[in-house]
């Protein structure tokens, strides 16, 4: 079953295209049959002349990222876009979501659906569809989140995941965080789940793991793509009866997002190191999972500088508080496994009902994949996904900051004058306040 | 915007078909025409009845609920029909004939009709019968896929009412309805492939004639059967919501059916046990006792409470003054009750029609605690008259209290945390 993927804005495209390119080099890595079979037919159409073409559709207001991603797909040489896949206007969106999504959602929507509707159709099977973009800017976020809507509509029994980047805390763009607030709050209600990265997390792990000194958006777009295919590749399930799973958004969302209060999915992966250091590092799962384990509970994106401190507390002793650094529990975790020797991994700390919220016990709250196949480079990697306080603060602070610039109506003409009024940020800035208060009090 | 009626009752009656051709497709024998499902609805007669009793027997014993020997050991229809009624209420479908011991033949004076037959065939479609039918048939036929994942939702049998469970119930739902997109989504899957292999099956077998022919040409019978029951699931599944509409307009025939004799039971004899033991009762009993009354009531006679819409049944009240208990008929949820009267729900057995000669209906006894149905009306009226000032009185009295709350709070400052 093949996952189409829909890259919008300029984020989206960048992302989607490493994407790409991990999963293929994964794939053809001389990897075992079955695995490779599966991660193309689930990425790649393969034409009859043998050539892997990715399933995917390039969304953007301006011509220019669209046109090197292409490029840079072809120059490849393992695979290449469609050549008619893509969708680019002239103009760009200004970085106003209200552009992207009263103005050119709508009137492109039409050619949009159609690439959308070509990519489906070439599938045998869709497993379900993934939109990736940042939330940041105009086309990404605005044109977006339209065009998650149109697919919706037209596809409504289908699994829509949508992968946001979130933008650097100190400011890409004046109004990322009314563009940030109008996306969340309008996903929420069509989406079937939310991946999140965000760009300091990212930007960290570049830093202090991968020691990389200038680090580009090239360098953090590459460490995403690293962590959404391991999540995305094939993997062995509980229900996939010991083949690899054909259903892999379907079960990731039916894992951890059932409620519809709660769907903002965070990603850690361990290990991340210099892709020159590997061949020298040794990795064992006990010491890998203990790490993994404790990121999980301390919200630590990286296998340095974890607090140690935090241990899972008692319910009744829980402090559920957005200032003061507190255990984080979890609604749901996925564990995924990838690498040597993955049956010996013992996981039984990760079902400890001290991680999770009191109203669903550990049994429905952990899954776990498994695959026998290393990823990336690595000879073990695990990934877990999780559904938690983890973006609690974040999502909190974009919140508070739109609020107090809304507070003072800046910039808010900019979006009147496109079809987006007061009532409609008010609207948004409503339903984030429920998520927030959701995830603050799960525990 | 209003559909005809015609074009209500094609539709109505192309989804039906859509379900017999499904039944016909899991192998069960003497699947009814839709016009009898129709004829069905309003009664149809003997005959009508008789098919359906045929279709329930099928059902029953493809899903292994009754065994066939149990059939084939014991002789006579009045027999199997115990043994279907049983099964029925194996499956927990516990209407009144099922229960009674006679079995649907009128027994203690119900009045049992084919529609009784067809509510039960409703209840069975919507326990998963069909899944069951089409599970098995599958696995009869086809011996290459897998079997579908068994879903298992773990519901905890004990839920008590508060925000964790409320909070785990909604993440259930959800959990549900992604299984349901990801088994539909796999049928769809499976019915595609299985039209693709018959397709190459039968390509082949055009060209490689004689000796595999004849294996092939069965694999082929058998795929095609296959697809042709996949297909009719789906396009079910797709106009299922149809027939229950239609299911619940059978529903409403049957409760505003009115019975027109009189039970064999006296009112205050009628002392007919719910399965449940008298638990629902006196939970009842006990919301009743709570409510607020303007007069004390009389009790009168006992009755047992039925949960489910299915049956007609009757309310029975008692009061101080007038003293005469008021018998509706078939309303199916209590309503506030009157400060007058004390409302009871009463079970009783509609009077099968064409009764047997050795059982001769009683004549309606006019007792003393009976009113007319139009008495009755009105003072249930007058009675919901008094309600609604009461009500409209306690309002009034909250918002005072309430203001006066607010003005009592208006001097708090409140920390946040």
């Amino acid at each position: 079953m093949s996952v189409v993927t829909v890259q919008l804005g300029q984020c989206g495209n960048q992302v989607g295209h490493e994407l790409f390119d991990v999963v293929c080099a994964d794939a053809q890595d001389g990897q075992r049959k079955a695995y490779s079979t599966a991660s193309c037919e689930r990425f790649f159409h393969q034409t009859t002349h043998g050539d892997l073409v990715a399933r995917a559709v390039l969304v953007d207001m301006e011509p220019k990222v669209i046109n090197q991603s292409i490029s840079r797909a072809a120059k490849s040489g393992r695979w290449r876009y469609g050549e008619t896949s893509h969708f680019s206007q002239k103009q760009g969106s200004g970085n106003n979501w209200a552009n992207g999504y009263c103005v050119h959602g709508p009137r492109h929507r039409d050619m949009v659906e159609e690439l959308v509707r070509r990519e489906v159709e070439r599938c045998d099977r869709l497993a379900g569809l993934m939109a990736m973009m940042s939330v940041a800017g105009g086309t990404g976020s605005g044109v977006g989140t339209y065009v998650t809507q149109c697919l919706r509509d037209i596809y409504p029994s289908t699994f829509i995941l949508n992968h946001l980047t979130w933008p650097y805390g100190t400011g890409e763009v004046i109004v990322q965080n009314y563009n940030s607030v109008l996306t969340l709050a309008h996903l929420y209600k069509l989406s079937d789940a939310i991946m999140v990265h965000e760009n300091d997390t990212v930007h960290r792990i570049c830093s202090q793991l991968l020691n990389i000194k200038h680090i580009s958006f090239g360098d953090v777009n590459r460490v995403i793509a690293h962590q959404l295919g391991s999540v995305l590749q094939p993997a062995l399930t509980a229900d996939s009866h010991g083949v690899y799973s054909r259903n892999p958004l379907g079960e990731l969302v039916s894992s951890l997002a059932c409620h519809p209060e709660y769907k903002l999915l965070s990603v850690s992966t361990i290990p991340q190191m210099p892709s020159a250091s590997i061949a020298y590092s040794t990795f064992s799962w006990p010491g890998l999972l203990k790490h993994l384990r404790q990121m999980l509970i301390s919200n630590t994106k990286m296998e340095e500088g974890i607090d140690w401190q935090v241990r899972p507390t008692a319910g009744s002793e829980r402090t559920s508080s957005l200032t003061a650094p507190s255990f984080n529990t979890s609604l749901a975790n996925l564990l995924i496994l990838r690498g040597k020797d993955v049956y010996s991994a013992e996981t039984g700390a990760f079902e400890d009902p001290a991680l999770y919220t009191s109203w669903l016990s550990s049994q429905e709250a952990f899954n776990l994949w498994k695959s026998p196949v290393p990823f990336n480079k690595y000879e073990k990697s695990a990934t877990v996904v999780s559904n938690s306080q983890a973006l609690l603060r974040p999502l909190d602070n974009i919140v508070g900051k739109a609020w107090n610039m809304f507070a003072s109506r800046a910039y808010i003409h900019q979006y009147v004058k496109f079809g987006i009024s007061e009532e409609d940020f008010l609207d948004s800035f409503t339903s984030l306040e429920q998520v927030i208060s959701s995830y603050s009090q799960l525990c | 915007m209003r559909r005809s009626k015609a074009a209500v009752s094609v539709e109505v009656r192309q989804v039906i078909g859509a379900l017999c051709r499904l039944l016909a497709a899991t192998g069960l024998h003497a699947v009814p025409a839709p016009e009898t499902f129709r004829r069905a609805k309003f009664g149809g007669g003997l005959e009508v009845e008789d098919q359906f009793w045929q279709l329930l027997t099928s059902i029953l014993q493809s899903t292994g609920i009754v065994p066939c020997e149990a059939f084939n050991q014991l002789e006579g229809v009045s027999k199997h029909r115990k043994l279907v009624a049983a099964g029925l209420w194996q499956t927990g479908y516990h209407a009144d004939w099922v229960s009674g011991g006679e079995g649907g033949e009128g027994g203690q004076g119900g009045r049992f009709s084919s529609r009784d037959l067809l509510l039960a065939l409703g209840w069975l479609l919507a326990t998963g019968t069909l899944e069951k039918l089409l599970t098995h048939r599958v696995q009869q036929m086809d011996n290459i896929l897998l079997t579908p994942i068994p879903v298992n939702p773990q519901l905890s049998s004990e839920l008590q009412l508060h925000s964790a469970s409320l909070r785990k119930l909604q993440w259930l739902i959800g959990s549900l309805k992604y299984q349901g997109q990801i088994l539909l989504s796999m049928q769809e899957e499976r019915t595609r492939l299985l039209h693709a292999v018959l397709f190459a099956i039968l390509q082949t077998s055009v060209s490689s004639p004689d000796q595999s022919s004849t294996v092939l040409r069965e694999e082929c019978v058998c795929v095609q059967q296959l697809c042709d029951l996949l297909e009719a699931y789906l396009n079910w599944k797709q106009v299922e919501n149809v027939f229950w509409t239609w299911m619940d307009s059978v529903v409403d025939c049957h409760l505003t059916d009115p019975v027109v004799e009189k039970p064999t039971h006296a009112p205050n004899g009628i002392t007919r046990v719910c399965h449940h033991g008298n638990r629902g009762l006196e939970k009842f009993e006990d919301m009743i006792l709570r409510l607020p009354r303007g007069q004390k009531g009389q009790r009168r006679g006992r009755g047992d409470a039925e949960d489910r819409g299915e049956r007609g049944e009757r309310l029975q009240g008692g009061s101080d003054t007038s003293s005469l208990p008021p018998l509706l008929s078939s309303l199916p949820s209590l309503p506030t009750l009157p400060q007058v009267y004390r409302a009871k729900l009463q079970t009783e057995k509609p009077i099968k029609r064409g009764f047997r000669p050795a059982e001769v209906p009683h004549s309606w006894p006019e007792t003393p605690d009976e009113l007319p149905s139009s008495q009755a009306t009105q003072l249930l009226l007058h009675a919901e008259a008094l309600l609604l000032e009461r009500r409209d009185r306690q309002r009034l009295a909250n918002r005072i209290q309430l203001q006066e709350m607010v003005g009592k709070l208006d001097e708090l400052v409140l920390i946040p945390p």
